[in-house]
């Protein structure tokens, strides 16, 4: 028997973007694997296409060349099966909360008192009991932004894609948000991608950082972040935080140095 | 001294009785000059003259049957003309294709005074009812469906991302997303259609008709009867008026979303 194929592999993925002084490369020839329940961040300099990557992987864009296989499979896109969370937590303002939380089960079909059911149940979980009836705009950023993870938790997605989704948020929120994303990724056995600029972010959630290189994006490095799955809080004391942190530092500033070209 | 006086007015009912006030203090200084012959009764008509000729059609009914018919007119051509200009301008969204053919065409036809066709209205409709109808659908589906087809437009791309990544079709979007997000958009158009209603009726009234408002302040203004005209004219106000908050009830109950907004007032 071979080993299990890793849970999502990007092959050689390139993509281009038409403009005015010819094709833009944002991707060119990307490569690398995600193995199932991991924890992946990926970092790098503004602009070096993280989100066409995830537009990819989640089948909003066709690549324009390269393969992306799914346990082995090549698929055209994960369309359906991921969940996607953004910095803009992206909900409804027509609806409530409890409207916007059901909404990736209305749209499968799943019947309408069910899908509540189980929101209110997710609701409760995470600390939202209470403003089922209440619209997204009387809401706190921290509040928005916990309703959209149970938004994308509650579809129970194969993979999460998380782009910067804490990155709006006042630090305290966000280190409390980032524990409620590993005690959920924890529980519920998700695979994750996540995009971030915060380098503090990325090794205190994450098993491994990809580092990419400047447009057009390609793997710089991998490194393996070996401090155990804790709090995000508690990993931020631990005695090998400070040198990942220095080492991803190191590498993405060489990147975004002035005299790096 | 007077800040402390308009803040003491600021008000509900105190705001009301300062408007109510001004309005009174107008048609006082109309009725003087009028009186004093320092203005033309002839040419200017008097708040007495006109309060004459109300209670005259209100006592053998023929104001209730004239504002019945504009107002049964321009509520036809409003509804019609609303509603077929929205679908179409929410159903644009469907085809890029389509919307930017006939775009252009939309346009051109938007900058054509509506009110020219008027004499082709007649012609093609009679002069009854389907001629005002008509007009005022030419008036307002062209409003309608611009202003619908814009929101449709500045739908949220992220939003619609969104519902892609959660395995939503193409009528999903539509019915969950690009309808509602549209949907501000499409009552704010409510408002001015509901004046554009009203010209419709009244411009059609104006060119040939028997019956209603327009009709009767233009067959008044041809005997110089100011009085009556000015009464036709108070009447199509406050109907407008009145249409413009019943506007304002069925905004509130569509879009519960945007009312309940508790954030304090700023006072700059």
């Amino acid at each position: 028997m071979t080993a299990a194929p890793p849970k999502l592999a990007l092959r050689d993925i390139a993509k281009s973007f038409p403009t005015r002084a010819g094709p833009l490369n944002v991707l060119d020839g990307l490569s690398f694997d995600v193995a199932a329940g991991d924890f992946v961040s990926i970092v790098g300099p503004s602009g070096c296409g993280k989100t066409t990557i995830f537009n990819i992987i989640a089948g909003l864009l066709a690549p324009d060349r390269g393969i992306l296989a799914f346990d082995g499979v090549p698929i055209a896109g994960l369309r359906g099966r991921v969940g996607y969370m953004m910095q803009k937590d992206l909900l409804l303002p027509w609806r409530t909360v409890l409207g916007n939380v059901v909404l990736g089960l209305e749209l499968r079909g799943v019947a309408a008192a069910e899908a509540a059911d189980r929101a209110r149940r997710y609701l409760g979980l995470y600390g939202l009991a209470g403003f089922e009836n209440a619209y997204p705009r009387a809401l706190s950023g921290g509040m928005r932004q916990r309703a959209a993870l149970i938004r994308t938790l509650i579809v129970d997605p194969d993979i999460l894609l998380l782009d910067e989704p804490f990155s709006a948020l006042d630090y305290q929120t966000r280190l409390y948000l980032e524990g409620v994303l590993i005690d959920a990724v924890a529980e519920f056995k998700k695979t994750v991608i996540l995009v971030t600029h915060d380098i503090d972010e990325a090794v205190a959630l994450s098993r491994r950082v990809i580092v990419l290189n400047r447009r057009p994006a390609t793997v710089r490095a991998i490194h393996d972040i070996d401090i155990g799955r804790q709090s995000p809080v508690a990993a931020r004391g631990h005695p090998e935080f400070r040198s990942y942190f220095k080492i991803l530092c190191n590498e993405l500033e060489i990147q975004t140095g002035r005299g790096g070209e | 001294m007077s800040c402390a006086l308009a803040r003491a007015a600021d008000t509900a009912v105190g705001r009301v009785a300062i408007q109510l006030g001004l309005v009174a203090l107008l048609l006082a200084l109309w009725q003087i000059a009028v009186g004093t012959g320092a203005a033309s009764a002839f040419l200017f008509g008097s708040p007495a003259g006109v309060a004459r000729i109300f209670w005259l059609r209100l006592a053998d009914y023929s104001l209730f049957y004239d504002i019945w018919i504009t107002v049964y007119e321009a509520m036809l051509g409003f509804v019609i003309g609303t509603a077929a200009g929205s679908l179409i301008g929410l159903a644009l969204w469907y085809s890029r294709f389509v919307a930017r053919t006939v775009e252009p065409l939309i346009v051109a036809f938007n900058s054509v005074p509506k009110i020219a066709f008027a004499p082709i209205v007649i012609l093609w409709f009679g002069t009854g009812l389907y001629s005002k109808v008509a007009l005022a659908i030419s008036l307002t589906a062209i409003v309608a469906l611009i202003a619908a087809y814009q929101a449709v437009k500045d739908a949220d791309p992220d939003l619609l991302s969104l519902l892609l990544t959660l395995g939503a079709g193409k009528n999903q979007i539509f019915r969950k997303v690009v309808i509602p997000s549209a949907l501000p958009g499409i009552i704010a158009t409510f408002r001015i259609n509901v004046g554009f209603g009203l010209v419709g009726a009244v411009v059609g009234e104006f060119i040939s008709s028997q019956r209603g408002l327009g009709h009767m302040v233009f067959t008044a203004s041809s005997f110089y009867d100011l009085d009556t005209v000015w009464l036709g004219l108070f009447v199509l106000m406050a109907i407008g008026f009145l249409l413009y908050f019943i506007i304002d009830i069925i905004e509130r109950r569509l879009l519960p979303w945007k009312m309940d907004q508790q954030r304090a007032e700023l006072h700059v």
